[in-house]
């Protein structure tokens, strides 16, 4: 095949296969660094305000929450949406990039696709503990008989969707994971050196031994996942959007949904594998797997998607005023000039102004600027999901009950909280899985970008 | 694997392993199996694997999964307990309603149908034995086998081919029980 010759090539330092091994699994192998320690306590120490919070919730309801009537969703569906929404960079990355034979992917799928399982579990944790009495949960989320006779859960509810698509999504791209783990598992098997790692890789590793037969079935599996993720991806931010879109409330009654929430998803996720993999790749000296070329192309995207929202932003105003609805046109007046004013000030300055910094070229390739820029990315996007949320609920069509809305110290907890979920899984996974995958990265040694 | 009698290639270069099964195929002598860290580009072809039927599978379950959606829907909001929400409809008018859970229903299925049917036909399982003929298969050595027993007294030519197509060491795998 013809490469051009300007092309950088995707993995540096001129490896060799044994070389990718030795490093892959020297943070497996060996103890953890000071660092890892003193990352992976202070997510455990945020986990720990999870816990606390979900307790007092628990055990005195939902009345320790801010929310109120008519605000009724608050920083719990917001963290909801945005969580889900950092899910799906994992799944473009792995699914939608193979599809179109982007080679960069495969230095940074493994870790993008754990952090979507990570986060679609803290998403999950704000609608089951929404609903109140979290042990019935089931009870009224799945599609059980009950002590009712047959009076079954209700499929017109875009709620459902929600439970069907999201729970679909988890176990879906747990399977996508793990499947792509297990070569990579099989190689810490027999390289391992201690007797616990060899048992409990070795299970995990399901006997696999690289043989061409399997690889071959694998390949196929692999693509037809990636085939199926593609669609479901879409689907499942755009069943997260119809949550809004078929209400009749002014602010989220827009056909624009679908297409705006999934852009704004791939935006927010970029934008967290961004902030992860800079720290990773510097403190786990992964500079020569995660190049700046693989940062580069990143904030690419994340460029191409903030303005994709941006535009969004923009045609929902325009719309609210052409359709001639006064409580629509109202209701987008108020987000931008409201009392919630300067959400939306910072919504529109870090999801649309922001990211046009990667028109320069310096921008997408310093990487503590990088850093910056995705914290940036993701604080607009939390703000996006607030906007929505908030000031749609705040003013009703009955100035009598216009409201305000803050959180406790209960949902600020538990935002927090779902932070350090996500991050104790983000370090125990780095400890103990390889955070690249070895077998794939071995192909494109050679290869250029 | 480790029950049959084999001549092992030992390579580490990927473009020579299947320069061997080249050559091999092309003497009329068939490849057992090659077993690599990594998936080696066009090595299934070159083997003459025949193209697995896993996609078929995928199908089926797939339809599987679509079809159960459609039922459990019709079934429980159609059928069994009609349910005016809203004035939404509960009649096959609300069949707009049930696309997204059986999209979703059909997405579940083909995945977890196609990852069965892969651990099947590969005999993976959690906890199965590994039968590996050399500790580095999983991490930067590719290995070619040949069963001993199949060749018809050709066993020079396989060395001669495996030796000159630059396997770094060739041994023999006797059976074990």
């Amino acid at each position: 095949m013809f490469e051009a010759p300007i092309r950088q090539p995707l993995i540096l330092g001129d490896k060799k296969f044994a070389d990718v091994s030795n490093e892959i699994c020297s943070p497996i192998e060996n103890k953890p660094t000071k660092a890892w320690w003193f990352g992976f306590t202070l997510s455990f120490v945020c986990l720990m305000a999870l816990v606390i919070t979900l307790f007092w919730t628990v055990w005195t309801g939902i009345g320790t929450w801010g929310i109120n009537k008519s605000v009724m969703w608050g920083w719990d569906i917001t963290n909801f949406v945005f969580w889900i929404g950092i899910g799906h960079a994992g799944t473009l990355i792995s699914a939608i990039l193979l599809l179109f034979r982007q080679k960069w992917r495969l230095s940074i799928n493994r870790s993008a696709e754990a952090m979507t399982i990570f986060a679609v579990m803290c998403a999950a944790i704000f609608p089951l503990f929404h609903m109140g009495r979290v042990w019935v949960g089931p009870y009224w989320a799945l599609p059980l008989p009950n002590a009712f006779g047959s009076l079954w859960v209700n499929f017109n509810s875009p709620l459902l969707w929600d439970v069907f698509a999201i729970s679909t999504y988890f176990s879906v791209s747990l399977l996508f994971w793990y499947l792509g783990l297990i070569p990579d598992i099989a190689t810490i098997r027999d390289r391992a050196k201690t007797k616990a790692r060899k048992f409990w890789y070795g299970i995990f590793a399901m006997g696999w031994n690289g043989s061409a037969r399997t690889w071959h079935r694998y390949e196929v599996v692999s693509l037809i996942l990636a085939g199926i993720s593609t669609p479901l991806v879409l689907s499942v931010h755009t069943i997260v959007s119809m949550d809004f879109a078929t209400s009749v409330i002014p602010g989220w009654h827009t056909t624009i949904f679908p297409p705006y929430f999934v852009a704004g998803a791939i935006f927010s996720g970029f934008g967290m594998v961004l902030t992860l993999l800079v720290i990773a790749r510097s403190t786990m000296k992964l500079e020569n797997y995660i190049t700046i070329g693989h940062l580069e192309a990143m904030t690419k995207i994340v460029m191409l998607t903030g303005s994709m929202v941006g535009l969004a932003y923009i045609t929902e105003f325009f719309i609210a005023w052409y359709s001639g609805v006064e409580y629509e046109q109202y209701a987008f007046l108020n987000r931008a000039t409201g009392p919630y004013w300067w959400a939306y000030a910072t919504m529109m300055f870090c999801n649309l102004v922001a990211p046009q910094v990667f028109w320069f070229k310096w921008c997408r390739t310093t990487p503590w600027f990088i850093f910056f820029m995705s914290i940036i990315v993701n604080i607009g996007m939390w703000f996006e999901r607030f906007v929505i949320i908030v000031t749609s609920l705040h003013r009703d069509y009955l100035p009598s009950s216009w409201v305000m809305y803050g959180p406790t110290w209960v949902e600020v907890g538990m935002f927090v909280g779902t932070m350090g979920l996500f991050f104790t899984f983000f370090f125990l996974f780095s400890k103990f899985l390889p955070v690249i995958n070895m077998a794939e990265v071995k192909v494109i040694l050679k290869s250029k970008e | 694997m480790l029950r049959k009698n084999l001549i092992i290639g030992v390579y580490k270069e990927p473009d020579k392993l299947i320069d061997g099964v080249i050559k091999l195929r092309k003497q009329g002598i068939e490849v057992f199996d090659c077993f690599t860290p990594f998936p080696v580009h066009n090595l299934d072809r070159e083997m003459g694997i025949k193209r697995t039927r896993l996609t078929v599978g995928a199908f089926i379950c797939g339809s599987l999964g679509f079809l159960s959606g459609l039922v459990l829907q019709f079934g429980m909001m159609v059928f069994d307990w009609p349910m005016n929400i809203g004035g939404k409809p509960d009649s096959y008018l609300m069949l707009p309603s049930m696309v997204p859970v059986t999209f979703e229903l059909t997405i579940l299925f083909t995945a977890f149908g196609m990852g069965i049917l892969f651990f099947y036909k590969s005999r993976m399982l959690h906890g199965v034995r590994e039968d590996i003929l050399d500790i580095r298969q999983t991490d930067d050595t590719l290995l070619l086998t040949v069963e001993a027993d199949k060749l018809n007294g050709n066993k020079q030519d396989v060395l001669e081919i495996l030796k000159n197509t630059g396997a770094i060491d060739i041994r023999d795998h006797i059976r074990q029980h």
